[in-house]
């Protein structure tokens, strides 16, 4: 008896093992779907299933319609949505590839790319992608989509951070609506005319930096490009980034630690956004934004300006990030899944998303023609161009293979910094070294 | 019915649940341990490395040590607190008096309230202006910290919320208690021990096999905290500072952000150790405190 279950149990545990085991060939396995292209008589249509996390009423209705524009424009292909909500979407991709079962075509972060093509995550589409198709989009875009002259993925959407600001109150205490502020010193200038303090409280907040924005967006805006280089310089402990501490913890000596706290939970809850009321009337923000002033403030009179630069010619640097379409690695049929991305990032794709959803899209000229849309109004007009224009100057900040992980070493850092914790002056010099020792581990 | 046939009628019974155990549990169980000596990485590599893994992790990884710290304070607290709670919550619902059984609905409540639900939920109690509970403070003029925002106080956050659904122990510690013979307390009663005597002297013995279960239960489930960090903290990362960066929250990191699959499950396996000494230090210690009736 002992004997028969022993050897049930011992069975049981190999099965189990061989089971586990068997990941990580993921490549040999997708060769056997059969691919109904090569010599078969009968022409099958090939099948595609493509990921995205667009469920929402705005944006699922929109694929969608890209997606039967492709179906119906040739009968070679049919692609098949598959919403997968947004907290599931890559580790199920993840784990979709070790199984060797993935999907043909995916929507991911622009800013891991490069990490999982290292991994060996994505198909290169190198050999699929003609001159042209890659010419449509965004230089910075495009590159963060190449990694070791392979192309992984073509960009699909992006965005950009502007300056949003209140006109009336512009007006209201004697500022030129037109002239928004063109540097941080104006941004200081402005802000002062703008608060309102009553009993050494500030009713309205002038301009503070971290209102909307973070500090890496101000440390990009300062420097002109990221504090980590590709070639694993880093950049931290510098003038222009000591500049921008010190200028954010004396906007924040002004209006209190507890008074911004509080602002910033307001529009962390979306129970009253502090632009819309006039309680704060500058602030950085992703243009996007402008979505929800369009749909849920109808007479606020506003005005969208580029991020100021720290000092006149150093360059209004911005930050962007966005999305990219892709083929998981041992997807049955690149090929094919190729002919879709690039339908996804063609003007007439691009153009319609641009149009129904004000995303800005990574194909230049269809951002362009976008801009002018009937679609939108003279506001969305004039912001979607803001936003185009902005790209000359937006910077993406791919992890970057020599070390993915430094955010989690530097952005607690910068928080204490903020928070008082720290001061400036250890606090970038032991940043600039954690981070350092971070990029001479790992090479 | 004879004895074998007895015995194998048993295991047939349990056998799907001991197939599933081999297969689904302990297989993976297994193909971890061997992976926490690779550089596995999902998809394309798994190589063997050896212990290059866990000596990155004791002699060259910080956040590695901060996660740790912060899942022990977690742990040290919010067992102590909740299981200490849950017994003074059930002493009192075990009273006689009307309209208990509302009381003890109510205190149960949140025990059957969970996930991210209860999450938002509590960040929005505790937000800094527009919360509740700051709200309450300030009436006495107490100007509530920020919470979640605040370094220091984003642990005790957590706890605090904990102690909310002490509720879902209550249950166990309620029904020993109906279940300790009235007896007891009369004899007691008729000797001239006070009220305070009692419970330390019958009801906290009474009860302490439930307690030891709730200990060791609780002690293993705080210490995989994992959902409230993810979702509470600011940048889903452990925010602020690192605060809310949780042992299984960096695991995660590592595993799903960066992809370092052998480097997440050789923490898996020292989280498994930890733990496992920590339950046998308990199982010893319990011969001290632990009375089981007929002992």
């Amino acid at each position: 008896m002992r004997k028969v279950f022993f050897l049930i149990f011992l069975s049981t545990i190999i099965l189990g093992a061989c089971g586990g085991f068997s990941l990580g060939d993921g490549d040999t396995s997708s060769g056997g779907t059969g691919d109904p292209e090569d010599g078969t008589a009968q022409e099958e249509t090939i099948v595609l299933d493509f990921w995205t996390f667009w469920g929402s009423e705005q944006r699922r209705p929109v694929i969608d319609q890209i997606i039967e524009d492709f179906n119906t424009s040739q009968d070679e292909i049919e692609v098949r949505h598959t919403y997968t909500p947004w907290g599931d979407i890559w580790t199920k991709n993840l784990a979709a590839i070790a199984a060797g079962d993935p999907p043909d075509v995916i929507i991911n972060d622009i800013m891991t790319v490069k990490l999982r093509a290292e991994e060996g995550q994505i198909e290169p589409i190198t050999e699929f992608v003609q001159d042209e198709v890659s010419g449509r989009f965004y230089d910075q875009m495009m590159d963060a989509a190449i990694h070791e002259d392979e192309i992984y993925a073509l960009p699909f959407n992006t965005d950009t951070q502007i300056l949003f600001y209140n006109k009336d109150l512009f007006e209201e205490v004697g500022l030129d609506p037109e002239q928004p502020p063109e540097t941080w010193e104006e941004l200081d200038e402005y802000a002062a005319q703008l608060d309102i303090e009553e009993e050494g409280t500030y009713e309205r907040i002038g301009f503070y930096p971290l209102i909307g924005a973070g500090t890496d967006i101000w440390v990009l805006n300062a420097l002109g490009e990221n504090y980590l280089q590709d070639d694993g310089e880093v950049l931290i402990d510098t003038e222009p980034v000591h500049e921008t501490f010190n200028w954010i913890l004396d906007s924040q000596d002004k209006y209190g630690q507890n008074r911004i706290t509080s602002v910033n939970s307001q529009f962390e809850n979306a129970q009253q956004d502090p632009f819309m009321s006039g309680d704060v009337p500058m602030m950085v923000q992703n243009a996007n934004y402008y979505v929800q002033l369009r749909d849920f403030a109808e007479d606020l009179n506003f005005g969208v300006a580029p991020l100021p630069e720290r000092v006149p010619g150093n360059g209004n640097t911005s930050w962007g990030g966005g999305f990219v379409a892709e083929v998981p690695m041992g997807a049955s049929n690149p090929e094919a899944s190729y002919q879709f991305i690039e339908y996804l990032t063609s003007h007439e794709a691009q153009l319609y998303w641009a149009e129904q959803n004000f995303d800005l899209v990574a194909h230049e000229e269809a951002g362009v023609s976008a801009a002018g849309s009937g679609e939108f109004d003279d506001s969305g007009q004039e912001v979607y161009t803001q936003m185009i224009e902005n790209m000359d100057e937006t910077l993406l900040t791919p992890q970057p293979v020599i070390a993915p992980d430094y955010a989690g070493t530097v952005n607690p850092i910068f928080e204490s910094i903020v928070s008082g914790n720290t001061d400036v002056e250890s606090g970038l010099e032991q940043a600039q070294s954690e981070l350092e020792q971070l990029v001479e581990d790992n090479r | 019915m004879n004895k074998k046939k007895e015995n194998l009628f048993g295991y047939i019974f349990i056998s799907p649940w001991i197939i599933g155990f081999l297969a689904l549990t302990l297989g993976p169980l297994l193909f971890s341990l061997y992976g926490s000596f690779t550089n596995y990485n999902v998809v394309s590599r798994m190589d063997f490395v050896g212990f290059d893994n866990y000596q990155e992790l004791f002699t060259n990884d910080n956040l590695f040590w901060v996660s740790l710290y912060n899942t022990f304070y977690f742990v040290i607290f919010s067992v102590p607190l909740t299981t200490i709670l849950a017994i003074l919550i059930s002493t009192m619902m075990n009273q006689d008096i009307p309209g208990m059984r509302i009381f003890r609905t109510i205190y149960y409540l949140p025990a059957i309230l969970s996930g991210v639900g209860v999450y938002l939920l509590w960040m929005q109690l505790l937000d800094p202006s527009t919360g509740l509970i700051n709200q309450f403070l300030a009436l006495f003029g107490i100007n509530g910290p920020n919470w979640l925002f605040d370094p220091d106080w984003a642990k005790p956050s957590l706890i605090f919320m904990k102690l909310w659904s002490a509720g879902g122990a209550m249950l166990l510690y309620l029904a020993a208690m109906q279940g300790i013979p009235k007896t007891f307390y009369e004899a007691a009663r008729i000797d001239g021990a006070t009220n305070v005597q009692m419970f330390f002297k019958i009801t906290l013995p009474m009860v302490s096999p439930i307690i030891f279960f709730d200990v060791i239960t609780s002690t293993i489930g705080s210490f995989q905290i994992f959902q409230e960090a993810y979702v509470m903290s600011a940048d889903n990362a452990g925010a602020p500072e690192n605060s809310l960066l949780f042992f299984n929250l960096y695991m995660w990191i590592r595993a799903f952000n960066l992809f370092d699959m052998g480097y997440a499950m050789a923490m898996s396996w020292i989280l498994f150790i930890i733990v496992l000494l920590l339950t046998l230090v308990n199982f010893k210690l319990s011969k001290r405190w632990v009375h089981y009736e007929g002992d």
